[in-house]
């Protein structure tokens, strides 16, 4: 098992695998940045703050 | 460097599994606990769904003042997405990952849609409203914004449930699915009474930073709450991402899943029978202080009424499917008891019988109740184990259309007759009366359908020998079946795949 060659050092995930995770990682961020930006907006538009 | 790798990958090893989100594979029987902890996931749905037609739709016309026709509008917007829980379940059931999952992916982006809604949503309302500043904004952002708020939470409810739910089903054995019907319907029920008594504290003394502290709070719970329902759920297939097999395109699946089988029967008597039991649940408040004189509190214990009827058919529903009657069966039943119920609370208005009233609720509750488990559990049980989410998918679209059509339906025909030059000439009853005589005869109508597709099912295990109670061929009963947990691991599926080997 430790064996595997597809098994990447040190996580033990294969390369797919681990790209597999960053995406999860890549696409929340990206969720998380959008909502925040729109919500910024929002309350901008209704409360607006620097002048 | 090398011998450092080893030890650190062994390292790894012996501590990972513990604390990574992945179940056992081939997991014997998946125990209660773990079953409760991944219907946590209906409690969200219960509480975005409370949110929306509950909470939120009196929050916006009472506090915000939004005209109650824009605030019909935005409510019914996620209604769109219902239809595409059909394709939803079908991509969650062909879905290729690394990983090996193939529900997890699903559950979680539904979950973000529905938290991202909920983080919008508060600011939305309130620019919608045109709180302070935001009344010199142009109309259209509140509109849109409020509009994309509602989808996003629409779009993860629908997504979150016909995967959990299909997901729910992986996991049991058929024998076992009454009592996941059972927990899922029971969790959704807690969810939306336990969260609509919470909010409606929470909200009590109404400000806005009150409303954006609530909403954006459940927005945080419903993430908390579906994490911890998926955790160590799923047992991973990573044989699966690597087998190369042609999937159907989803036209084929839907033909394969539609064909030959009672599913299209079930279908429709799915629609007509949640159009049936659906359309009182907005006028039966109103009816009840209109017609009958009931105060505001008892009008609201009228809820609760409903709610213990549905509690009670969910578990009347979940002993005796255990038992191993038809599904089909006991939705007949639950469509029986709701002929009467609604013929008791149509006659206690001119009666002024506030009693028979309260006694007919309770058992159109019931009659719900247990139509929807049998109804869903002859879901289930109809799946073949491929397409398992397409088949929740299809309820799902059917089920929460027909919902969503009926409370409209019911609304607006109270109002129309309500509105009618000669309304006030008219006894009190008369603009709800045609609403409950409608659902009897929805009512009617699926029970006439559910006969006919009990008649063809019965065809169907006289020439074919299937078994009467579970409907797949030459197996033992399950409950004098000596190893039924040895089914999953040998790979013999309690399923009818028949059909799936003809693509």
């Amino acid at each position: 098992m430790s064996n595997d060659p597809d098994k990447v050092w040190p996580t033990g995930l294969t390369l797919k695998e681990a790209e597999e995770v960053h995406s999860y990682l890549i696409d929340g961020t990206r969720v998380f940045g959008a909502i925040a930006l729109l919500a910024h907006v929002l309350v901008a538009v209704s409360t607006p703050w620097l002048g | 460097m090398a011998s450092l790798r080893d030890s650190a990958l062994r390292k790894i090893q012996t501590i990972g599994p513990r604390f990574l989100p992945f179940a056992d594979v081939a997991t014997e029987a998946v125990p209660l606990s773990r079953l409760l902890r991944l219907s946590l996931f209906q409690v969200t749905v219960g509480m975005a769904l409370v949110l929306l037609v509950g909470t939120l739709n009196r929050v916006m016309i009472v506090e915000l003042g939004v005209p109650a026709s824009l605030v019909g509008l935005m409510i019914a917007l996620p209604l769109v997405f219902a239809p595409f829980r059909a394709l939803i379940g079908y991509k969650s059931d062909i879905h290729k990952s690394a990983l090996g999952w193939r529900r997890v992916p699903y559950i979680w982006k539904g979950t973000m849609l529905q938290f991202g809604g909920f983080a919008i949503m508060p600011f939305a309302l309130l620019v919608l409203s045109g709180y302070d500043q935001a009344a010199d904004a142009p109309i259209w952002i509140g509109h849109s914004a409020a509009a994309l708020a509602f989808l996003l939470v629409g779009a993860g409810i629908h997504t979150v449930q016909t995967v959990g739910l299909a997901l729910a089903t992986d996991l049991v054995s058929v024998d076992e699915q009454p009592k996941v019907v059972g927990l899922m319907y029971v969790m959704l029920l807690l969810g939306m009474i336990g969260s609509a008594l919470i909010f409606g504290w929470l909200l009590e003394p109404y400000t806005p930073g009150r409303l954006i502290q609530v909403v954006q709070g459940a927005a945080v719970i419903t993430v908390a709450l579906n994490l911890l329902a998926l955790w160590k759920q799923e047992p991973r297939d990573r044989a699966r991402a690597t087998r190369v097999e042609t999937q159907p395109e989803f036209r084929d699946a839907w033909r394969l899943f539609v064909q030959g089988r009672a599913a299209v029967g079930l279908l429709v008597v799915i629609a007509l029978g949640t159009m049936g039991f659906g359309m009182a649940d907005v006028v039966l408040e109103p009816y009840g202080g209109q017609v009958l004189n009931m105060a505001v509190g008892a009008t609201t214990r009228l809820t609760a009424v409903l709610a213990a009827g549905g509690l009670l058919g969910f578990a009347i529903a979940s002993r005796v499917l255990l038992d191993g009657v038809a599904p089909v069966q006991v939705a007949w039943w639950g469509t029986l008891i709701g002929l009467p119920a609604f013929a008791m609370i149509i006659a206690a208005g001119p009666l002024g019988m506030v009693s028979l009233f309260v006694m007919g609720t309770g058992l159109a509750g019931l009659g719900a109740g247990l139509f929807g488990h049998g109804t869903l559990t002859a879901t289930m049980r109809a799946a073949p184990r491929a397409q398992v989410g397409l088949a929740l998918g299809a309820w799902g679209a059917v089920q929460a259309t027909a919902a969503g059509i009926a409370v409209a339906l019911g609304g607006v025909i109270r109002d129309t007759v309500a509105a009618l030059p000669a309304a006030q000439f008219m006894r009190p009853e008369a603009p709800y009366t045609p609403v409950f005589a409608l659902e009897l005869a929805f009512l009617l109508a699926t029970g006439a359908v559910l006969i006919a597709l009990r008649r063809r099912e019965a065809g169907l295990f006289q020439t074919k020998h299937y078994h009467r109670a579970l409907g797949r061929p030459e197996r033992p009963a399950a409950f004098t079946d000596p190893q039924p947990r040895d089914r999953r691991p040998t790979g013999e599926e309690p399923h009818d795949d028949s059909r799936l080997t003809a693509l």
